[in-house]
């Protein structure tokens, strides 16, 4: 029987769980535990910040800086400045347009934020002058917003495929990425549409003394969509016809008459270059340059249609990333065949994945050498012992953290290499005492549980006050106000979990694999004192 | 008793060996806090980060052609494609690059003009890679300004790293503000000349519109009327012919969108000779109307041509009229450019202005504020940027150290029910500081470039302050049970604890040292490594050894005699 009484939890906590069956049984769960939270917690590279804001785009044409600032702008920044929440507002006057920026302080809710922003304009619709359009509200939404995956398409070199085919391509493959789960909004940067244009030759139109407005009006007359037409029969069947669409291809566009001229007919090719290509009025471009391999000859710079694609909030980045090049590779050789070629030019997943995965790598590496240096200090079985908290406790803190929703990113894990130190203390500081117990003078006067339970107990008291005062260091952190504040909140949410974790797996699980695996040193039975 | 509590029971027997720890002690903390102030350590937010990737934008002046922004693009695409390192480049002409975090704050997603253009840079892998990206943009700018800049006249290609840390708008953000615009400008480009003389300041920018020549046509109504025109004809043609417009589309089942018909002059005859009052007139002779009664008039006939200057965007920030001036810092923090500016600054506006600076400790504190001589007209140029936010972070992080130091305090007064215990544990958690601050020092010895301060340092620091206190906690602990348990001497239980503890001491420090060795050599969180490092060597000595001579000073250690006879034995086993 065991005559020692604890007086701390840790002597109480070592005591309930010393010869009990489950013991080993909650170990093993919370290693499987952890192993899953850590296999399936969304990974990205940078912890995730609530910015809140957005822009309030008012165009009115024809109006100078100095107007639009007097009755849009002015007035506009006054309203905005009655939300709650609002940290900086940023006005720009420009010709023909007044923008508003509005920027919310770090952490409002991105939802309410919006609602207020739009809740302020519609209130507000009446006091608009007259003459602006109608206002345009953008929130921003970083996680739909930045891309995490962003790919070039360029014309192989030697083919002869033109922009339009790239962005059609493009455009296909556009919509086959959207269809990938948690993939959010997907864009194309530097794509051109198709267009009909018709560039006039000012010359000719002198020459057959036409103007411009003649040309616009001749091609608007005959581009016109008719909607079917339902017609009757005797016996009351219904008879459909339609007009067709006059203008099929570039060739109908051509032979636009555009007047008479001496009783003959003027067609447009006549006074223009009529020709299908693209929208050579967006002087929106990509171009991109590449090496084949590392020093090799850089390619030409040749126009590229660039696809982006951004992920949900909370979603895996890696996972996303992968789908998406996975999918890419499986249409590698029809984009081959068409004569296109492609880079990934950005892959966050992929850099997230590396980010963590190196300090998980150095997480490890860093348990392996207190590891070795324990085993120098206190001997192989108790070196393995609190080798063994380390998991554990990384454990419960990877599953607290999945289920408070976080995600797997370089300063959650950067919190854990900050605990690695501090929280091998606790069960440093026990089996340093079981140590100590084991070699004492009054070793043989005591049964082994009971000298683990009075080894674990009398160092308690010091070691919780301890353990709370590092904690008290850390929660006036989750204070930090701002970017930086947000940034940086994994350290002051995930330290102390650990730290708490670290007490409570050093008073259960030191003890009990003391009892299992360490023994009375012999030397001092057969010496008797 | 070991050797080591002979030691100490040599130093605590002697007030004049005693004296002499306590002043070493005092000479450390003094000599690192000079290190400080005399900027041998020097204080950064967030260091650099190497990275796979950078990027380039490219601002022609206002009203430049995309022809004369892809001139310029092209030019510093020829000197990057020379580096073996870049792996591809993607340029955007006229827009930004696909958003990032840099971008969102830099306004990138905004961009649409054709003065515009970003360039992003993916390099080799940065593991393989030896020179890092930050080293690799700092050898790259200068060459690369001096070559393409040039090419158009007042254009600024900047450089864009990835940020360690939370995006900023830039390093050093001037804010000018005022009511005037024009003077607003002028004290503008005024600033920007200061920061451009400052050292280690690069990329200097003035983030507003260039004024450049622009021509006003302007209808005559009469004529418009006389010849049977309308105002709005006149609008239409103009921008029919040199813009051009989508005049109507088309709908079909075989392609993926509506496909637009767009009306324009062809680009020979819309090309105008010069800039100049008369090429336009030419130009907009052979541009003709119809009329109502189907007759041709040439458009130049009912307009009057004028230059004028362009007007440029009005900024606002929190209902001010404002123009930011930013500038990014060369492998520098932005702390000490902007001390020196800032002198600088004073110095040069006293001519002209009454210079006043706000001195209470906000995190506005380097702001300055003018007052014309002349016409009494107030503005203010005020520091943001990267600078206001490592300000408000510092601070922050000061305050939260204030706060764990207070709450520490009041845990060590609840368990021990005394002042002076309480006391001398947080002294012996604070004088850490000195190994981490030396530390920085020695950490900046051995590394090539600048090792910095940073935020991530105080938070080791602060991390710190734990961990030390907890070595004082032990050691009192213990040393308050040998008196009260075997009614040992104050003097001997102090140093038979200090022998004692001073191996699971130790050991938890080496941990520690051995768990943030990997942590040293990283870019962001090397600040950390190094502060745990070498403040748990510094809190190790000053646990055993200072600490030890505070508790023999002070006389909450004392313990009655009755309670010590009274106390249960049996519950301390003390076995060395």
């Amino acid at each position: 029987m065991i005559k020692y009484q604890p007086k701390d939890f840790a002597g109480k906590l070592a005591k309930t769980f010393m010869n009990s069956p489950l013991t080993a049984l909650l170990g093993i769960s919370l290693l499987l535990l952890g192993f899953l939270s850590l296999q399936i917690m969304p990974r990205e590279e940078d912890p995730q910040i609530a910015i809140s804001g957005g822009a309030i785009i008012v165009p009115m044409p024809g109006a100078t800086p100095q107007e639009i600032e007097n009755i849009i702008v002015n007035p506009l920044e006054r309203k905005m400045r009655e939300i709650k929440g609002v940290n900086h507002i940023y006005g720009m006057a420009m010709d023909n347009v007044g923008i508003v920026n509005v920027m919310y302080k770090i952490g409002e809710r991105r939802e309410d934020a919006n609602l207020k922003m739009y809740d302020k304009v519609m209130q507000n619709m009446d006091m608009l002058p007259k003459g602006t359009m109608q206002p345009l509200i953008k929130p921003f939404d970083i996680d739909i917003d930045i891309p995490i995956v962003t790919m070039a398409f360029y014309p192989k070199s030697g083919t002869t495929v033109n922009h339009e085919k790239l962005f059609k391509i493009t455009r296909e493959l556009q919509h086959k990425l959207n269809a990938i789960d948690s993939v959010a909004k997907t864009t194309l940067k530097g794509g051109h549409k198709p267009q009909f244009n018709i560039q006039v030759d000012l010359s000719k139109l002198t020459g057959y003394h036409l103007s411009l407005g003649q040309i616009m009006q001749a091609v608007q007359s005959i581009a016109v969509d008719v909607p079917s037409v339902k017609g009757r029969t005797k016996t009351n069947e219904l008879v459909v016809f339609g007009v067709k669409n006059a203008i099929e291809s570039v060739d109908d566009v051509r032979s636009v008459i555009v007047a008479q001229y001496m009783g003959s007919p003027i067609y447009l090719k006549d006074v223009a270059t009529v020709e299908r290509s693209i929208d050579i009025q967006n002087f929106k471009s990509a171009y991109i340059i590449h090496k084949e391999k590392y020093g090799a000859e850089p390619s030409q710079l040749k126009e590229q249609v660039t696809l982006t694609v951004a992920k949900l909030a909370g979603t895996n980045a890696v996972n996303v990333a992968n789908s998406v090049t996975e999918l890419l590779e499986a249409h590698s050789d029809e984009l081959a065949k068409e004569g296109i070629g492609y880079i990934i030019t950005r892959n966050y997943g992929e850099r997230a994945n590396a980010a963590v995965n190196e300090l998980v790598h150095h997480l490890v590496l860093t348990i392996i050498i207190i590891a070795i240096m324990l085993i120098f200090f206190l001997g192989f079985k108790e070196s393995m012992i609190v080798t063994f908290t380390v998991p554990a406790i990384l454990a419960i803190t990877l599953f607290v953290a999945y289920l408070t929703d976080q995600t797997i990113n370089r300063i959650t894990l950067f919190a854990f290499l900050l605990s690695l130190g501090l929280l091998v203390d606790a069960a440093i500081i026990v089996i340093e005492n079981i140590h100590r117990h084991l070699h004492a003078h009054d070793v043989n006067d005591k049964e082994m549980d009971e000298l683990l339970i009075e080894a674990t107990d009398e160092i308690g008291a010091p070691t919780n006050i301890a353990t709370l005062a590092i904690i008290l260091t850390m929660v006036p952190m989750a204070f930090v106000g701002d970017m930086m504040g947000s940034f940086m909140q994994p350290i002051p949410y995930n330290v102390p979990v650990a730290l708490i974790a670290s007490l409570f797996i050093a008073y259960i699980f030191t003890p009990y694999l003391s009892l299992k695996l360490l023994k009375k040193p012999k030397q001092k039975n057969r010496g008797g004192h | 008793m070991n050797w080591f509590g002979k030691f100490i029971h040599w130093i605590l027997n002697s007030k004049f060996r005693k004296l002499i720890v306590i002043l070493l002690t005092i000479l450390a903390f003094a000599g690192s806090m000079v290190m400080i102030t005399s900027e041998v350590v020097k204080a950064k937010m967030l260091p650099g980060k190497s990275d796979n990737t950078f990027s380039v934008y490219i601002d022609t002046p206002t009203g430049s052609s995309k022809q004369q922004t892809m001139l310029v693009s092209q030019c510093v695409i020829d000197k990057l494609k020379m580096e073996d390192e870049v792996l591809n480049m993607a340029l955007f002409l006229g827009n930004g690059i696909p958003m990032d975090y840099a971008g969102l704050v830099k306004g990138a997603g905004m961009k649409g003009s054709e003065n515009v253009a970003e360039l992003s840079v993916n390099l080799t892998d940065k593991q393989t890679r030896v020179e890092p990206s930050f080293l690799m943009v700092q050898r790259l700018r200068p060459i690369i300004k001096q070559a393409c800049e040039p090419i158009i006249k007042d254009t600024v290609v900047k450089f864009i790293e990835q940020p360690a840390g939370p995006p900023t708008l830039a390093s050093i953000v001037v804010e000018v503000m005022g009511d005037d615009h024009t003077k607003l400008r002028e004290l503008a480009v005024e600033t920007a000349a200061i920061l451009q003389k400052t050292d280690t300041l690069v990329d200097i920018d003035i983030m507003a519109d260039d004024i450049f020549d622009k021509y006003e046509i302007i209808p005559n109504k009469e004529k418009i009327a006389r010849s049977a025109l309308s105002v709005k004809q006149v609008n239409q043609i103009i921008y029919l012919a040199f813009e051009g417009m989508v005049i109507a589309h088309k709908n079909s089942y075989n392609e993926p969108e509506q496909v637009n018909i767009f009306l324009v002059l062809d680009d020979k005859t819309k090309t105008i000779r010069e800039s100049s009052i008369e090429a336009l007139r030419s130009k907009l002779t052979s541009l003709n109307l119809m009329n109502q009664m189907g007759m041709m008039v040439p458009l130049s006939e009912v307009v009057d041509i004028k230059k004028a200057p362009s007007s440029p965007m009005i900024m606002h920030k929190d209902l001010h009229r404002m123009i930011n001036v930013i500038a990014e810092t060369d492998m520098e923090s932005q702390v000490y450019p902007l001390i020196d500016a800032r002198a600088q600054m004073v110095e040069y506006f006293s001519q002209k202005y009454e210079v006043e600076s706000d001195l209470t400790l906000t995190t506005y504190m380097f702001d300055i504020y003018l007052t014309d001589k002349e016409t009494g007209e107030k503005y203010l140029l005020r520091w943001d940027g990267e600078m206001k936010v490592t300000l408000d972070t510092f601070r922050d992080l000061g305050a939260a150290f204030i706060a764990a130091l207070v709450l520490i305090f009041l845990l060590l007064v609840i368990y021990y029910k005394s002042f002076a215990l309480s006391g001398i544990v947080l002294l012996g958690s604070f004088l850490s500081i000195i190994g981490v601050i030396v530390g920085h020092w020695l950490a900046d010895l051995v590394t090539r470039d600048t090792f910095f301060l940073t935020a991530t340092s105080l938070i080791g620091f602060i991390a710190l302050m734990g961990i030390s206190s907890r070595n004082s906690l032990l050691l009192i602990d213990f040393a308050k049970s040998l008196m009260e348990a075997r009614g040992m001497p104050k003097r001997k239980a102090i140093a038979v604890s200090s022998a004692t503890r001073a191996k699971p001491i130790m050991l938890t420090a080496i941990a520690i040292m051995l768990g943030s060795a990997l942590l040293a050599s990283d870019p962001i969180f090397g600040g950390l490594g190094v502060a745990l490092i070498f403040g748990t060597v510094a809190a190790v000595f000053v646990s055993l050894i200072f600490v030890p001579i505070l508790m023999d000073n002070s006389k909450s250690m004392d313990i009655d005699d009755e309670i010590a006879s009274h106390h249960d034995k049996s519950n301390i086993s003390i076995t060395r």
